[in-house]
């Protein structure tokens, strides 16, 4: 097997655009599905204030990964591999693990929701087995095409959220929404902390800012980036708790039926449906995201560039999990997010912002 | 000196250079070239000194040969002129009213210029040859191309002769900068490739590569460009085509402004672009010569008339059998009472369908005009309205298959592979429903994403986004407002239009 130097560098280039992009458009589809539900069901009416609570959180760990990356000409998994030499290795291991584990829900959130928007009758579990066959695909490319995936999402999200948007605005009541803070300080913190798996965004940029060669300008952009993508998860679920108001917390996966009110689709049938496809394109990358990380990390680790291997190991896995647990749904559910969220909170927000103590210099004995 | 080359259909042979006895040239050239079809006529100068022409047989102008080159000579009187010397050549040359002579005497070289139709001139007592350029070369007359048509704008297309191509595009491009190389490839066919491009425009590094890229080739034979692209193309095993290919001087001649490498090959009327990008296969040359709103519009309408082409059929079968929500209700009583006591499936009933549809599409190319005609009366009327009444096939499927059919040939370059996903597609509706096919459609992005074709991305400007490329892509910008080469394809020079001061 050709190998490469240990903890070569990646030269995988990517640009600030492009996590622009992602923070804008493949972040906020993850958050379409489950998580609306979950808010509602903790925060009722308050339901834009854990979610900001979140985006607050997350823009300042990824203003303190963007600030340590502009510090210099350098990238910061350069600067790591200087600074640690080979002990860098054990922190991409547990990047790894930490993706590995960061993937489980959106999966099996993934597997719900496809079961439900795209099938009239039950479909057999195989039905979604292909997708670890394209989940195994990206995973073999490198850095450089999920950057592109960044951009074309631009075209693939924008048209059909903004036609969702459209026709359900209509239908939404957006006093259900008032008054702010009309929900106990408890109910808003409850449901932070049950969510917390769903808005670990900063750490899924992480491998990207990763890559980055900082350039003037590039953290404005980034941070601009993830202000439009919390600017439209926001919109969606007010509109969301707006359509919904009580029954809100019973309503999963409802962006593919937030926009079935909407009156001519009852004459041409249910053509919104065409636009949440279009939007799960988006949602299939950015449910690749973790799944892609963590075998570019254990490639990084082990020195190879040959990531096939790797990638058909971790999704043959991936889908026996999903076979054998997608009837402990709630289970895993009540685990990950009631009990586990302290992993997401100290893995995905503190852990990176020892990326603050990284030396700007080269050191010369690493 | 003696040499040693390898000459096709024989095995390794000494040769010297051209000797100055005729017949001792002509016994040599006779057992390199044993062929019939190589004739030599032989002739003598006013003062009897032998001279010989060797040719190829129906590759070179007779008449032409005779009154300008023959007969010149043969009124001659070489010894008057001051004996055989080293510069009887020279005379010879002189009296030839002829302007396209080369002096020769490398036998391997001879050789060369005689099998591509050229003709060989020899004087007796004189070291060295003459090539006379003499080549008439059966070729059609320059036509509209059958595969690129435009209403309004240039209709002449390239043939199969290269020399013709290349003063096509000469025509176009009247500046010191357009560049011709030459490369030679087929061990058998030796084909003429050209590879173009315009000096200080074109990207440096994209034009070493093509020519290096070239030079590696080691076939047999080059019958057409095809071949020499699927040695240049990155992705040999592709259904995406990555190289550009045209019929049309007009748009190689654009391309090539636009800081692209071009590739003429002889014998094939398709002449090839590179980098290329996916978006080209959008655009129409039309789009050019007419208003950029009408252009917009059309490129719109090819856009979507390509995913109606790709996924109507797919989307069909996979609303029927997992997702009737899909259509609406009218529309699902009108399919329910047509496919009432069907007997095949849904998916099963597009698969023939479509498959009728390639069949009647494969044959009516294949058949001669004439039967043509009579194909599509028994493919559209007997095969269609007699299955519909038979109740073998509903009506909704075959109005679905032929709306695709015809949305297809809207991007004429896309037909191919096209129909290939069109397949693809339907496989994965059939059996993994709408998921299915939103997963393909993920899996092709993903795919095209990864995908660069000397240096520049296949998906560009829309994924590596270059926002001012995208003003020619499925939006057409008017003239003034592309100034600049595409930022794409990295070309030295930027600008292609300057605006006089005031102008907008």
């Amino acid at each position: 097997m050709n190998t490469t130097p240990f903890l070569a560098p990646n030269n995988d280039s990517v640009y600030a655009r492009q996590i622009a992009f992602i923070a804008a458009f493949l972040l906020p589809a993850a958050k379409f599905l489950e998580t609306p539900s979950l808010l509602a069901k903790d925060a009722a009416g308050d339901i834009l204030l854990p979610a900001l609570l979140h985006f607050i959180l997350q823009a300042g760990v990824l203003f303190a990964l963007v600030y340590a990356c502009s510090r210099s000409e350098k990238t910061l998994f350069e600067r790591l591999n200087e600074w640690l030499g080979k002990g860098a290795g054990a922190v991409y291991i547990l990047f790894a693990l930490y993706y590995l584990f960061a993937a489980v829900l959106p999966l099996l959130d993934l597997e719900k929701f496809v079961y439900a928007a795209f099938y009239d009758t039950s479909p057999t579990t195989f039905s979604f087995a292909v997708f670890f066959v394209f989940s195994a695909f990206v995973c073999t490319r490198g850095l450089k095409t999920l950057g592109r995936v960044g951009d074309i999402c631009l075209f693939l999200f924008v048209l059909p959220f903004s036609a969702i948007l459209f026709m359900s605005l209509g239908e939404a009541d957006f006093t259900h929404l008032l008054p702010v803070f009309g929900e106990q300080f408890g109910s808003t913190m409850s449901a932070f902390k049950h969510t917390s798996p769903h808005f670990s965004d900063a750490v899924l940029l992480l491998p990207f800012i990763g890559n980055l060669r900082y350039q003037k300008g590039d953290g404005t952009k980034i941070m601009a980036g993830y202000g439009v993508g919390a600017g439209i998860t926001l919109i969606f679920l007010a509109v969301f708790f707006g359509i919904y108001s009580s029954i809100a917390p019973r309503e999963h996966y409802a962006f593919s039926k937030i926009a079935q009110y909407f009156p001519a689709l009852s004459v041409i049938g249910r053509a919104d449906l065409i636009f949440v496809y279009l939007l799960t394109v988006v949602l299939l990358f950015t449910t690749c995201l973790p799944l892609h990380y963590s075998v570019d990390f254990v490639c990084r680790t082990v020195g190879t560039r040959r990531r096939a291997l790797f990638s058909a190991v971790l999704n043959i896995g991936a889908f026996v999990f999903v076979f054998f647990n997608n009837k402990r749904y709630n289970a895993f559910y009540g685990v990950i997010s009631g009990k586990l969220y302290l992993v997401f909170i100290l893995v995905a927000d503190i852990l990176p912002l020892f990326c603050l103590l990284l030396p700007k210099k080269e050191n010369k004995h690493a | 000196m003696s040499r040693i080359f390898f000459y096709p259909n024989a095995h390794a042979v000494f040769v010297n250079t051209l000797s100055n006895v005729l017949q001792k040239n002509l016994t040599q050239l006779k057992k390199l070239l044993p062929s019939e079809d190589i004739l030599s006529y032989e002739f003598e100068t006013a003062d009897g000194v032998s001279c010989a022409v060797v040719y190829a047989d129906g590759m070179v102008n007779k008449q032409l040969l005779g009154d300008l080159i023959a007969r010149p000579i043969s009124r001659l009187s070489l010894k008057n002129e001051g004996g055989m010397s080293a510069n009887t050549l020279e005379i010879v040359q002189k009296a030839t009213l002829f302007p396209e002579l080369k002096k020769m005497n490398s036998l391997q070289d001879i050789v060369k210029e005689v099998l591509d139709g050229n003709s060989l001139l020899l004087v007796d007592g004189v070291k060295g040859g003459l090539i006379v350029g003499a080549k008439l070369l059966p070729v059609r007359a320059i036509m509209e191309p059958p595969t690129d048509i435009a209403v309004k704008g240039p209709r002449e297309g390239f043939i199969e002769d290269i020399k013709t191509n290349m003063s096509l595009v000469r025509k176009r491009l009247k500046t010191p900068n357009l560049r011709f190389q030459s490369v030679r490839v087929g061990k058998q066919s030796d084909t003429l490739v050209e590879v173009c491009w315009l000096d200080g425009i074109v990207n440096e590094d994209v034009k070493s590569r093509v020519l290096e890229d070239l030079k590696r080739i080691q076939i047999d034979f080059t019958p057409d460009s095809s071949y020499i692209s699927a040695f240049l193309a990155p992705r040999k095993h592709s259904i995406f085509h990555s190289i550009g290919k045209t019929e049309k001087p007009d748009i190689f001649a654009a391309k090539l402004c636009e800081g692209r490498v071009g590739v003429l090959v002889d014998g094939s009327p398709i002449a090839l672009t590179l980098p290329f990008l996916l978006a080209e296969d959008l655009q129409s040359s039309e789009d050019y010569f007419i208003s950029p709103f009408t252009a917009t519009v059309f490129r719109f309408l090819r856009f979507f008339a390509l995913f109606v082409a790709l996924l109507l059929p797919a989307f069909y079968v996979s609303a029927q059998i997992f997702k009737i929500q899909l259509l609406p209700l009218g529309l699902t009583l009108t399919i329910a009472s047509s496919i009432r006591e069907l007997p095949l499936s849904p998916s099963l009933e597009m698969f023939v369908v479509l498959f009728l549809l390639e069949v009647l599409k494969e044959a009516s190319i294949r058949m001669p005009k004439y039967v043509g005609m009579s194909l599509s009366v028994v493919g559209a009327l007997v095969l269609g309205e007699t299955a519909v009444s038979a109740g073998f096939l509903s009506t909704p499927a075959i109005i679905i298959v032929a709306f695709s059919g015809i949305c297809l040939y809207t991007v004429p370059n896309f037909v191919e592979t096209g129909s290939i996903l069109r397949w693809i597609f339907l496989i994965a509706a059939g059996s993994i429903g709408p998921f299915g096919i939103v997963l393909l459609i993920a899996f092709l992005l993903c795919y095209l994403l990864s995908a660069d074709a000397f240096g520049s991305p296949l998906l560009a400007p829309f994924s590596p986004l270059v926002a001012k490329d995208l003003r020619d892509t499925v939006v057409k910008y008017d003239l003034f407002s592309l100034k600049t080469r595409p930022k794409t394809l990295d070309s030295d020079n930027k600008t292609r239009l300057r605006l006089p001061r005031g102008n907008p």
